[in-house]
């Protein structure tokens, strides 16, 4: 009889269910998802620029980090599932069945929930991973090496850290539930605590979580000075910082606010703050945590798409040409026809006895470019230039102008570092019997659009003069390959880091705010009789969840511009294209806002008419 | 009629849809409420109170009939205008108070006030005005939960009177009260109705609180049936006359 009463429980309120089952199905997802790549020990040593070890310690880190994000979440999804059901088991107490039974009972609901969600969940991580892949390779041209979406001890290892935390929550509950008084189960309002402002102590709070921040901030900045210490020692700062500027900023705000009354007493924006004011003491907390998990994901987005760009700025580097021209048929001249050109330059040369000669002369006329890097160094990586050289830096033997024009301009791959190339006068070069021949040095203005053609031509040449193949094979279309297919598994890396965490800040976040949803039922409903206009308790609820959404996002977002310091020593522009991962990463945030607050407005929101 | 500030004319109100099981709570109603009158409606649980008073504050509709209420057929008001109709027109007070516990005394006083956006340098002084009449001045800082059940009581009367709406629905207000917080609040009930000329339709189930009011309808089964009139007697004299009625209203 009572697991016929819990059943219809459930019937009635069919629409939280799925709301909690869709969380829950997201959070085992997103955990099967990110432990696909964490186990995957191929994956991670054929796609990171680190060894496979060090690769597996960084997703061992947020493998740990993301368990105790799904912990807490799994903490606030069982409170939400806990207020909706206390009631009836309430009711069901005081109808007379014994509490051996009502544990029981909670037992089994909440185990089952966890389970069939947690293998729906993996079942859709499967397939998402999949996507995911096949989306980012596509979107980015990314290469991956060794991705499977179906591994098992990722499965595993889903199933197992879930079920123990179902098993638990579903003790924690029954035995909650059988120790509550039943009174207590039926009406549990929960009470305001009044708010007690102490200006002093609000004011050193916020001073403290300032300078707490300050110096995270410029442990980040300064890594050349601490080296490793920077890392654990902005963590730590950033952390207390964020919690105490929001517990001082926020109260402190707030309080302002209300005083003033030409501002408070505006329509319900009076109850508005009163609902933050109130929730504030429990939303600290989380709203730290929640700032530092958006930093972290937002900055593994980041960092991700940086790697991107690099590959780009990076191809850049390697070489001042982007196409060198050997043999000319009709195809090639057609081909380079095509392209988006910025400057062509022909070299002539002959070949006697294995060496190639050019005449100095029209190097002079001509002078080539080459790539400056000027000052690099280790701690922190600058872009490197395209410059020209001049005339009389040909005149010596041995310059640099000279070797750099024997690199570009030989016309055979010599396996010693000595290059056979040879640079003799215009009357020298004349007397020489041997063929003229000339090849053809190709700069383009977007090296990164034009790369599918440079690509083409060079292997039509190959094809078409083999003596060239052992050339070809050292040009900047070759190395943007190497380069590209390196920095494909960053990206991947971090775009998927940076989504799963997101997930679970979001839902974590989702449910806190939903869980308090119930006791907020009462207060609405008062309004509403009190003759509030439906769209002004909308537009409450709106700023209400707003706030508690954007705060975290704010710091979050302060966090990672002062974060991506630590990235100048792997990246030549950390900051560069920033706006794009900002972009994707505040879209999703905003999809996870409106969702709550559409479900938060079902909950708390009375329809206008009673039905007839 | 025109000085009457509600009007109920065959008011109708069948619960469930026409091909399943209907259930009719109110059968044919009506009567009238002059302006500045203390009426009352006394019923047993079950009897359609609340479905009219839920009716006549518009957050119900009738199946059918007519309410006007300060000549305002408020049964064809739509959405938004039934909450603004509710929050200039009505006042309300409920037996377990209403208060938003996460608001002052002051706040909850002032929120019909803000909600019909009327310029926050005019609501401190009708606050203060009317917290005066109620005798709440001292606790208007406090928040509800530090208040007693008499004090929380008077706040939520404060609040339903500060817009000066055309007339105050109690829900049993004095239900959840001890005896004199009881008295205390139906004395000042009275004296809002005797002199600020407050017009009050009260709705309980209490002989003692109705003995307060000048005309009592009894509602039975859905239908209005007797009805007794205090015509200045003393209220002791009126409240036997109730027990009396209620002991053959009964039956």
């Amino acid at each position: 009889m009572l697991t016929k009463l819990a059943l219809t429980g459930i019937k009635s309120r069919l629409k939280d269910y799925i709301v909690l089952f869709s969380g829950l199905i997201v959070s085992a997802a997103t955990f099967y998802m990110f432990m696909t790549l964490a186990t995957n020990k191929n994956f991670l040593g054929n796609n990171s620029m680190l060894s496979a070890n060090n690769t597996m310690f960084i997703f061992g880190f947020g493998a740990v980090l993301l368990g105790i994000i799904t912990l807490v979440y799994l903490i606030y999804a069982n409170s939400f599932l806990m207020n909706m059901r206390q009631r009836d088991y309430g009711m069901f107490m005081m109808l007379g069945a014994k509490s051996r039974k009502i544990a029981q009972l909670i037992f089994v609901e909440t185990f089952s929930i966890g389970m069939i969600a947690t293998l729906v969940g993996s079942a859709i991580g499967v397939g998402l991973s999949q996507v995911v892949a096949k989306l980012l390779v596509r979107q980015l041209g990314l290469t991956l090496h060794n991705f499977n979406a179906f591994h098992l001890p990722a499965m595993l290892i889903t199933l197992i850290f879930f079920g123990v935390l179902f098993v638990l929550s579903a003790f924690w509950n029954s035995a909650k539930l059988v120790k509550t008084p039943v009174m207590k189960l039926l009406h549990q309002a929960s009470q305001p605590s009044r708010m007690q402002v102490k200006p002093v102590v609000l004011i050193l709070q916020a001073l403290l979580g300032l300078a707490l921040l300050a110096v995270g901030y410029w442990s980040m900045a300064s890594i050349k000075l601490l080296n490793l210490i920077a890392i654990p020692l902005a963590l730590v700062t950033i952390v207390l910082g964020s919690y105490f500027t929001f517990n001082a900023t926020f109260i402190w705000l707030i309080s302002l606010l209300k005083r003033n009354s030409k501002f408070a007493l505006k329509g319900l924006r009076n109850f508005t703050l009163s609902q933050l004011n109130f929730r504030i003491h429990d939303y600290t907390r989380m709203l730290a945590m929640i700032s530092i998990l958006f930093a972290l994901a937002l900055g593994a987005i980041t960092v991700g798409l940086g790697f991107q760009n690099e590959i780009s700025d990076l191809a850049a580097a390697t070489a001042p040409y982007d196409l060198i021209v050997y043999h000319q048929d009709q195809q090639v001249k057609t081909a380079v026809a095509q392209l988006d050109l910025k400057s062509k330059a022909v070299y002539h040369y002959k070949v006697v006895d294995g060496a190639t000669y050019y005449s100095v002369t029209e190097l002079q006329q001509q002078p080539l470019y080459y790539v400056d890097y000027g000052k690099s160094t280790g701690a922190e990586m600058v872009m490197p230039t395209i410059k020209r050289y001049a005339a009389q830096d040909y005149l010596k033997q041995g310059s640099a102008a000279r070797y750099d024009a024997a690199r570009w301009l030989a016309t055979k791959s010599e396996q010693s570092t000595e290059i056979n190339v040879k640079f003799v006068s215009a009357a020298k070069f004349a007397a020489l019997t041997a063929p003229t021949q000339h090849l053809q040095l190709i700069r383009v203005h977007d090296f990164l659009k034009d790369s599918k053609k440079i690509g083409q031509i060079e292997s039509a040449q190959a094809k078409a003069a083999p003596q060239f193949k052992s050339v070809l094979a050292n040009s900047k279309y070759v190395g943007y390959g190497v380069y590209k297919s390196l920095f494909s598994g960053m990206t991947f890396m971090g775009f998927f880091l940076g989504i799963s965490f997101l997930a679970m800040l979001a839902s974590c976040l989702m449910f806190k705010i939903l869980s308090g949803a119930y006791s907020d039922v009462r207060r609405y409903e008062m309004l509403n009789k009190m003759g509030t206009r439906r769209g002004t308790l909308k537009h409450s609820v709106a700023i209400e969840i707003g706030v508690l959404y954007a705060l975290p996002g704010v710091l979050g977002v302060c966090h990672v511009l002062f974060g991506l310091q630590l990235f100048k020593m792997l990246m030549i522009n950390p900051y560069q294209g920033i706006w794009l991962p900002f972009a994707i990463f505040i879209c999703l945030y905003i999809v996870y806002y409106l969702l709550t607050t559409w479900l938060y407005r079902g909950i708390v929101i009375p329809a206008t008419e009673i039905e007839k | 009629m025109a000085n009457d500030v509600v009007t109920v004319n065959n008011l109708v109100k069948t619960y469930g849809k026409t091909n399943e099981k209907q259930y009719t709570a109110l059968k044919d109603v009506s009567f009238a409420v002059e302006n500045g009158e203390f009426v009352g409606i006394m019923g047993a649980s079950g009897s359609g109170k609340t479905t009219l008073l839920n009716i006549l504050s518009t957050l119900d509709k009738p199946t059918s009939g007519e309410v006007r209420i300060n000549n305002r057929d408020v049964t064809k008001l739509k959405g938004n205008q039934m909450a603004d109709f509710r929050s200039k027109q009505v006042g309300f007070i409920f037996q377990d108070f209403n208060l938003l516990e996460n608001l002052t005394a002051y706040e909850n006083i002032a929120l019909p006030l803000s909600l019909q956006n009327i310029a926050p340098r005019k609501i401190k002084p009708l606050v203060n005005q009317i917290a005066q009449r109620l005798s709440i001045e001292s606790v208007l800082d406090h928040y509800p939960t530090e208040l007693s059940g008499g004090q929380k009581q008077r706040v939520a009367a404060a609040r339903a009177l500060v817009h000066q709406p055309a007339i105050l629905f109690g829900d049993e207000p004095t239900g959840a009260l001890d005896s004199n917080s009881a008295r205390e609040l139906l004395e000042t009930m009275d004296s809002l109705n005797h002199e600020d000329q407050v017009s009050i339709l009260l709705v309980t189930h209490d002989p003692f609180s109705a003995s307060y009011c000048q005309r009592i309808l009894f509602i039975k089964d859905g239908k209005i049936g007797q009805e007794l009139k205090r015509n200045g007697r003393p209220r002791a004299e009126f409240y036997q006359e109730i027990l009396n009625s209620l002991g053959t209203f009964v039956d």
